[in-house]
């Protein structure tokens, strides 16, 4: 099971739920995201988006279901989450960078704590990260002195620097403004095109219509519809997809 | 300086009109100083203690009186002239001129003076006076206690003084040796109380860590539900009859379970509840997103915590956390119920000496309130440097703990809480 190969899903949802409560936020979700795709949900606030990505690095622990990465299942009790956890890189809508350090030491954290990388090597794999998302003049500046575009953006390349294989965004976009979204998709679109593995919960439409290999739509905790962005924008079956997206396209 | 007029002005009108009376274009100039001239008043009116310099200047005296006088007329003046022409006062009123509001002032600063000239002849100087009194009196062959209050409390503190310093250094001592220790065990509680049970956990951490929370649990319900004075009592006693099971002699025990370590114990561990708790309303008020990011990039619950959320946590919990020490500094008085020589063990010592317990106690009081607010001053500058705002002198606010502890208030309150909301110091 653990052999990749291009033919076999980096990450397989079966029978996937999940309740807060009495509030049945995911209703059996199955789900493949295949080595290389770049995945895109979409749908209204509330019908689970975020419960299902933050599921697929256990943020969010399911009530029944798999959740199989790389052939291991991060659902089962008593699995090693933090091993696993470490090549899912997660960005968040409010971005969670760590308060009490530099952007430098955002990114450097996880690998000296986790892949025992020496200080200065960890340092230059984040400079080249940092560098890559037009950030590397800020490494020693302070969280609270960026804007909440380069926030995000030292977000990605924090994540980065784990050298994950799947990548999941959580509204990324959602807490900034129209002016500076366009800076933190454009990091994105750079990192699809380099083949990363990628799920991303987004209200960018047109990031979802360009950028991704599938887009699936879920409505009230189950996914109502999937296919290919042509698919999906082109020609929706499912009536509550239509009525989703004409209320997109009115905009 | 129209412009600031015209602001002050538009101020007076949206405040009501008694409260633009007093915080507007009078505010100290004409009523704060006032009161500052009646304080005057009072002293000069005082009898002279006879360390007073003033007593050789009368007519200076006499002058420095009626300049009081003479303010206290024209304030008096300002009110009428505000009374009579409420509406139109700003612009029939010669007080609101420019210069004649530039004249009140550095009038203003004159009544001061000699206001404070009056405090130091009057109230320094009489304490001066009272402290040689009471010091001749100790030093005669058959020593005996002056008649007036002052002089009353300088020979106490005087002929008590060896008792009053070592009584101070014990308190000293307990509040900062407690204070300290109890920061560290509360370090350790803490970790204890805030532990989940994750998902890669065996059952066997899963087992420690319920025995860790509940002990938490446990430990901060009993110790912050019971009075420490009675903590003190169960702690002295008790463990003196387990060494009473030893071979030890009475003499021998005394020895080592001193009142004063038995006191430093109870003082720590009755802290170490109170802190653990203020350290878990730190750590719970930083933003749960700060834990997920940590733990998303695969960082275990204890690396999470050690090198992101407690980190931040502590920042919020400074504040709480100083708090305890002058807190400590009060309630360490308790501890004379099993003989810890504290300062107040020294004060009803003092006082059963000489039969003056008002007086003694009196003394003990400005000690106390020394003590603390030094300590606050100094937790003040301590956090200063760590960017966090100090707990306000004076306020009873509970924002240094608000944050995230909910069951405070489910538990019954510390002992003396009342006392405890006191000066500035108020959990």
């Amino acid at each position: 099971m653990t052999t990749k190969n291009a033919t076999e899903p980096m990450v397989r949802i079966e029978g996937l739920r999940k309740s807060f409560g009495s509030l049945e936020v995911l209703r059996d979700i199955n789900l493949d995201v295949m080595p290389g795709q770049v995945v895109t949900i979409i749908g209204a606030s509330g019908s689970g988006k975020s419960t299902l990505l933050r599921c697929i690095n256990l943020l969010e622990t399911p009530d029944a279901g798999h959740v199989w990465f790389h052939g291991s299942d991060l659902a089962a009790e008593h699995v090693d989450v933090n091993s696993l956890r470490e090549k899912i890189g997660m960005v968040f809508q409010g971005f969670n960078l760590f308060n009490n350090m530099n952007v430098l030491d955002n990114c450097t954290l996880a690998p000296v704590t986790l892949k025992k990388m020496g200080k200065s090597e960890a340092e230059q794999v984040a400079m080249k990260h940092l560098d890559a998302v037009g950030l590397a003049d800020f490494a020693r500046a302070s969280v609270s002195n960026l804007s909440g575009g380069q926030k995000q953006r030292v977000a990605i390349a924090r994540a980065l620097c784990m050298n994950p294989d799947l990548m999941l965004f959580d509204e990324p976009t959602s807490a900034l403004d129209p002016e500076i979204v366009g800076e933190v998709l454009e990091v994105m679109r750079g990192l699809a095109r380099d083949g990363m593995t990628m799920v991303v919960v987004t209200h960018e439409m047109q990031f979802a219509k360009t950028v991704s290999d599938r887009v699936v739509f879920m409505d009230k905790g189950v996914i109502a519809e999937e296919g290919t962005p042509a698919e999906i924008f082109g020609s929706p079956k499912h009536p509550r997809t239509r009525e989703f997206l004409a209320r997109y396209l009115e905009d | 300086m129209s412009s600031a007029l015209s602001s002050e002005q538009g101020a007076a009108r949206r405040r009501g009109k008694i409260a633009s009376f007093f915080l507007d274009d009078h505010r100290y100039v004409l009523l704060g100083t006032s009161a500052v001239a009646l304080v005057g008043m009072l002293l000069s009116s005082q009898p002279r203690p006879a360390m007073s310099f003033l007593a050789q200047a009368f007519t200076v005296e006499l002058v420095m009186y009626y300049l009081l006088v003479a303010w206290l007329v024209v304030s008096a003046i300002g009110l009428a002239v505000k009374i009579a022409k409420w509406k139109t006062y700003d612009e029939v009123s010669p007080f609101t001129k420019p210069a004649v509001r530039r004249v009140l002032r550095y009038a203003s600063y004159v009544i001061w003076a000699i206001t404070l000239v009056l405090i130091v002849d009057r109230v320094v100087m009489g304490i001066a006076s009272a402290w040689s009194v009471a010091v001749a009196a100790a030093s005669q062959a058959s020593p005996k206690r002056p008649d007036g209050m002052l002089e009353s409390m300088c020979y106490i503190l005087y002929q008590g003084r060896q008792t009053f310093l070592t009584g101070f250094i014990t308190t000293v001592e307990l509040a900062v040796f407690g204070t300290v220790i109890a920061f560290f065990l509360a370090l350790l509680l803490v970790f204890a109380r805030i532990q989940t049970i994750d998902r890669p956990d065996n059952d066997f951490v899963r087992f420690w860590k319920k025995v860790g929370v509940g002990f938490a649990k446990v430990y901060s319900t009993v110790v912050r539900g019971t009075p420490m004075m009675v903590q003190a009592m169960v702690l002295y006693y008790g463990v003196f009859g387990l060494f009473r099971m030893t071979s030890l002699t009475t003499t021998q025990i005394n020895g080592i379970w001193t009142t004063f370590l038995a006191g430093l114990v109870t003082i720590t561990l009755n802290s170490t509840a109170y802190m653990m708790e203020v350290l878990r309303g730190g750590i719970e008020s930083v933003d749960a997103g700060q834990l997920e990011a940590a733990r998303s990039l695969g960082l275990s619950q204890w690396q999470a915590m050690r090198k992101v959320v407690f980190p931040q946590g502590i920042k919020y919990a400074i504040p709480g956390l100083s708090n305890e020490l002058v807190i400590n500094i009060k309630d360490s008085s308790v501890l004379s119920v099993i003989g810890t020589f504290d300062l107040m063990f020294a004060t009803t010592t003092v006082a059963g000496i000489y039969y003056q317990q008002f007086q003694t106690a009196l003394i003990t009081t400005v000690v106390y309130l020394a003590l603390t607010m030094f300590a606050s001053w100094l937790l003040g500058k301590f956090a200063h440097h760590f960017d966090v705002k100090p707990q306000p002198v004076g306020s009873s606010s509970d924002a240094g703990v608000a944050v995230g502890t909910e069951e405070v208030s489910a538990v019954p309150v510390r002992d003396g809480e009342k006392h405890r909301r006191g000066f500035g110091q108020g959990r």
